[in-house]
């Protein structure tokens, strides 16, 4: 059976408040479901393939090396170029592949040119997350019981790269940096971190 | 569909919606980027510091330092300013402290012996098992026939290692290559006191020093350098007047007004000299009850036996030396000491180690009384016991015999586990001892080294278990000399070992043994940390000194903030009464200095005065390429091991600087570059200790024997009268050419000392350039 004359504009209507809801929608799953928010579940493109494997795990760097504000301030910074060439001025890599990677690296140098990271982890504007305040708690040997993030009890205070590993999992095995699998960092996490440790969970302490 | 104004304002604005609502979920463009800079400006200026008060541990006074952490680094040493002792000075040595921490020598994990003892060869272990139960097996089974070496201790590390080592019914032994014993035997002996004395050089007028290098490495050169600072340039003071009477042109040498070189042995003849000049002229200090201590009239006549004219020759002094008559030199410096109130007079170093050594330090120190400054202003200031009962403030270390008995205990098979802390016997005492042989024979033995560096006695160890470096571990010391009241330092970490180590503080070891061992009773505490804490509740209960706190929280709080605690109205005696008959006492032990080995007289022997290295002292700091570095002040040669010879020897020998001389003694032979300068008395040769180590760090290890000796290999092994201490100035050598020749790695460059004068008498030593020479 047809539809009315007097149906259609209505049907029509339908249709489109359907397909602009079901963006919505579709877009406020993605960015739930998605670590962190708003698309960045994943690893990435960067410019410069940069092994964390080869540096930490063989390397046995710490992350405050490159990461050097990470245990003094808010963001945890990334390392500039220079820091880079701190060793690979001389070091060229083992494979070709690592040679090509580094030498873009020494062609930033040379030509003064920043390198473009892509983000991996961020979180919202309106909250204050900092690393060092973070970094302190957990490794500070006088607390008795910690807890993770994921209300896991911590057996010992562990050190700053054991803590790092906490949120951001187990970054000095990963060839190619993404959030920890399955591991929400939203609201509720934080919370819950912060109830289990009793660290205060007033607004104020996260949101500027 | 029909365009109306409705529809047209309806779809507008829905389009209008759907348009923000998709601008609103998207992400603009760069903000997900993260920009790496290419420069590093941050290295300036970012983070934050922080300063930990602790103590320096790199020399055997005890400095109050701060340590500048920055991004989880130890990165700077500066002096403590608020600490007594040293108010914000140190020694180039504290700043080598730093390099202990990051050194790419240390031990990073337990290592079990895997070759022949002395080999070096090693594996590494686990603490648990094969380390620790290593130990608790060996403590169980052979504690009550066990030896303990360890650096000197002062503190609560003391206590906890005598408790230690009685209740497992073994002895612990402190080790210091150039010890203070003769010294503390005539503090003990002359004032009756059992801690070593402060000098009051600040509010002195006249130094009259025999032996004691006091700038540079003996007992506490930082707190006297700063006295010394005063003394020269005080405010609303004069210059003060110095002598230094020393068989080494040394760096306190060059500091004074007048350096006399002594015949080496015959300190204590010159002091007994000065002595008669002042009572036989009635100079003394009008307090002094000058029968009393002469002890008469039979004292008169034996202290005349030391008068100028007699004692002048025997102590080698000519009239080049003295500018004059020797004699009246002796009398005119015998006046002004007596006159320039208040007066000190110091000895040590090279005046303390001969045979005669005991006698020499007692005669020198005796004169304080005749001028009345022992316990005074601007005399020798004296220290107060510990404020705990029962933690040591002084430290005890074994002297030459007690060394000669645990080798001899140890080839005959009676002590079977050798503990060793913070000492390297082997290195740091004479070959002839045969200490080395042994060890490396013994095979009843167990050697197990908590040192955290490879050195030569370590090599021989059958199990390392590596302590922590002072800047990762609690720790506390009594400082000695205090500055004349009661002085705690504490030792706090300031980092955790980088990552790639795996070391166990050597406190928290002995304490776990001791519990797994059932001694609980005797040392109860679960780690040192919790023992210093009761030390410093105990300190927060006398209610007074330096710190105000309200609970024992705010008093630890305090101490590791400040870095201690004193308390300047805790002093020690001001009045000490001399024994009855004292000078005529010390005069009727006088002996001459012997010399085993080379014969005196023999036409090519030469006294052999070693002295103590400016950083590496006896060799504790040899791995720390800093302190190898830092140029000696006076010949400024770094690395190596010289000798310094007079021009007149040198042109005798035919021997030019950088020549390879052989050193021979009637024990042994070394190699050493020469150094000639015409600061060396004709008939004495110097050569530092501290070098010439066989195993360990390449920074202490890495150059051949010609240019890195060990002096102790060629020392007699005579003692001190007495003491039973080693007199390691009391050795004669033979000096020959190899032929060999190398270039001597000093600052100086081509520029050398060369003495002029517009007089003969006058002895004025200048640098000048070699196109003027």
């Amino acid at each position: 059976m047809m539809p009315s004359r007097k149906m259609v504009p209505l049907m029509v209507a339908g249709g489109v408040v359907t397909v602009i809801m079901g963006f919505i929608v579709a877009v406020l799953l993605i960015s739930w479901f998605s670590n962190p928010p708003f698309g960045l579940g994943n690893a990435p493109s960067q410019p410069i393939a940069f092994p964390h494997t080869v540096h930490v795990a063989e390397n046995n760097i710490q992350c405050e090396f490159c990461h050097r504000n990470v245990t003094k301030g808010e963001a945890a910074t990334v390392p500039a170029v220079e820091t880079c060439l701190f060793c690979h001025k001389d070091i060229d890599g083992g494979t070709v592949a690592a040679q090509e990677e580094i030498n873009k690296v020494r062609t930033a140098f040379d030509t003064d040119t920043p390198i473009d990271w892509a983000r991996v982890h961020r979180l919202p504007d309106h909250v204050r997350f900092i690393h060092e305040a973070h970094i302190r708690y957990f490794t500070d040997e006088t607390i008795g019981v910690k807890y993770g993030i994921n209300g896991e009890e911590l057996s010992e205070s562990p050190d700053v790269a054991q803590t790092c590993t906490i949120c951001h999992g187990d970054v000095a095995n990963k060839e190619v940096v993404q959030p920890k699998t399955g591991q929400s960092l939203k609201m509720g996490t934080c919370v819950d971190c912060h109830r289990v440790n009793s660290i205060p969970t007033d607004c104020t302490v996260c949101h500027k | 569909m029909k365009l109306t104004r409705r529809n047209f304002l309806a779809w507008a604005g829905l389009g209008a919606v759907g348009a923000v609502a998709c601008e609103g979920f998207g992400i603009r463009e760069g903000e997900l980027d993260i920009q790496s800079p290419v420069s590093l400006p941050e290295d300036l200026v970012r983070g934050t510091d922080n300063w930990y008060a602790s103590l320096c541990r790199t020399c055997p006074s005890c400095e109050g330092i701060v340590i500048r952490v920055m991004e989880g680094r130890a990165k700077m040493v500066q002096g403590n300013p608020f600490y007594p002792t040293n108010r914000g000075k140190i020694h180039a040595r504290c700043q080598g402290g730093l390099q202990a921490l990051y050194h790419p020598d240390r031990i990073t994990t337990p290592m079990r012996r895997s070759g022949p003892r002395g080999s070096g060869e090693f594996t590494s272990i686990n603490w648990e098992p094969n380390g620790i139960d290593t130990l608790r097996n060996a403590l169980r089974a052979n504690g009550s026939s066990s030896v303990m070496i360890t650096e000197p201790l002062r503190g609560h590390m003391a206590l906890l290692a005598d408790r230690f080592a009685t209740a497992i019914g073994g002895e612990r032994l402190g080790f210091e290559a150039i010890d203070n014993n003769t010294y503390r035997a005539a503090v003990k002996n002359v004032f009756n006191q059992d801690s070593l004395p402060d000098f009051d050089l600040e509010h002195s007028k006249f130094i009259l020093s025999f032996g004691a290098d006091f700038l540079s490495t003996w007992v506490s050169p930082t707190r006297f350098g700063r006295g010394y600072g005063e003394f020269r340039q005080g405010h609303g003071r004069d210059r003060g007047m110095f002598y230094q009477i020393d068989s080494r042109f040394s760096m306190t040498a060059a500091n004074a007004d007048k350096w006399l070189p002594v015949r080496p042995g015959w300190e204590g003849h010159l002091a007994l000299s000065l002595a008669q000049v002042i009572v036989s002229e009635n100079l003394q200090d009008d307090r002094v009850d000058i029968d009393a201590l002469v002890g008469g009239d039979t004292g008169r006549q034996t202290l005349n036996t030391f008068r100028p004219e007699i004692v002048a020759p025997l102590a080698g002094l000519t009239p080049a030396m003295t500018g004059g008559d020797p004699v009246a030199f002796l009398k005119s410096l015998a006046r002004s000491f007596a006159a320039s109130q208040p007066s000190i007079a110091i000895g040590g170093g090279s005046a303390g180690a001969q045979s005669n050594g005991l006698f020499n330090l007692e005669a020198i120190y005796a004169l304080n009384y005749l001028v009345g400054t022992a316990g005074k202003k601007g005399g020798v200031r004296f220290n107060p016991p510990s404020p705990w009962a029962d933690v040591p403030s002084s430290s005890t270390a074994g002297s030459l015999e007690d060394w000669t008995r645990i080798t001899e205990q140890i080839r005959r098979g009676q002590t079977k586990l050798l503990m060793l802390h913070g000492a390297d016997p082997v290195h740091g005492l004479p070959d002839s001892l045969q200490l080395r042989d042994a060890i490396a024979q013994a095979d009843d033995l167990l050697v197990v080294s908590f040192s955290p560096f490879l050195d030569d006695t370590s090599a021989l160890a059958d199990l390392i278990l590596p302590d922590r470096v002072s800047m990762e571990d609690w720790g506390d010391d009594i400082s000695e000399p205090g500055p004349g009241y009661q002085v705690v330092g504490l030792q706090q970490p300031v980092v955790n070992p980088l990552s790639e180590l795996d070391p166990l503080s050597f406190p928290d070891v002995l304490l776990t043994m001791a519990q797994e061992l059932g001694k609980e009773a005797d040392l109860p505490w679960a780690n040192f940390k919790l023992m210093l804490r009761e030390g410093s509740d105990a300190l927060f209960n006398l209610n007074r000194g330096s710190i105000e706190a309200t609970t024992a929280d705010e008093f630890w709080n305090g101490l590791l903030r400040r870095g201690g605690w004193w308390d300047e109205f805790r002093n020690g005696p001001t009045t000490v009464r001399p024994a009855e008959g004292l000078l005529k006492t010390i005069a009727d032990n006088a002996s001459e200095p012997s010399f085993a080995g080379i014969r005196v007289g023999s036409d090519d022997s030469l006294y052999l005065v070693p002295f103590a290295h400016n950083t590496l002292l006896d060799g504790y700091n040899g791995h720390l390429p800093w302190l190898q570095a830092a140029p000696d002040p006076l010949s400024t040669v770094t690395w190596q091991t010289w000798v310094e010879l007079s021009d007149a020897t040198a042109d005798h020998l035919g021997v030019k600087e950088g020549d390879i001389l052989r050193i021979q003694s009637s024990k042994d032979s070394i190699r050493a570059i020469a150094y000639p300068s015409p600061a060396v008395p004709p008939d004495t040769i110097s050569i530092p200790f501290g070098q010439g180590r066989k195993h360990g760090s390449d920074y202490a290890t890495d150059r051949n024997g010609s240019e890195s000796s060990n002096v102790m290999d060629i020392l007699e092994t005579t003692t001190v009268k007495g003491t039973g201490s080693l007199a390691w100035a009391g050795t004669r050598v033979r000096v020959t050419k190899t032929g060999e020749s190398v270039s001597i790695s000093k600052l100086e460059g081509n520029v050398r000392a060369e003495e002029i004068g517009i007089l003969p008498t006058e002895d004025i030593i200048k640098t000048i350039a070699p196109e003027n020479t």
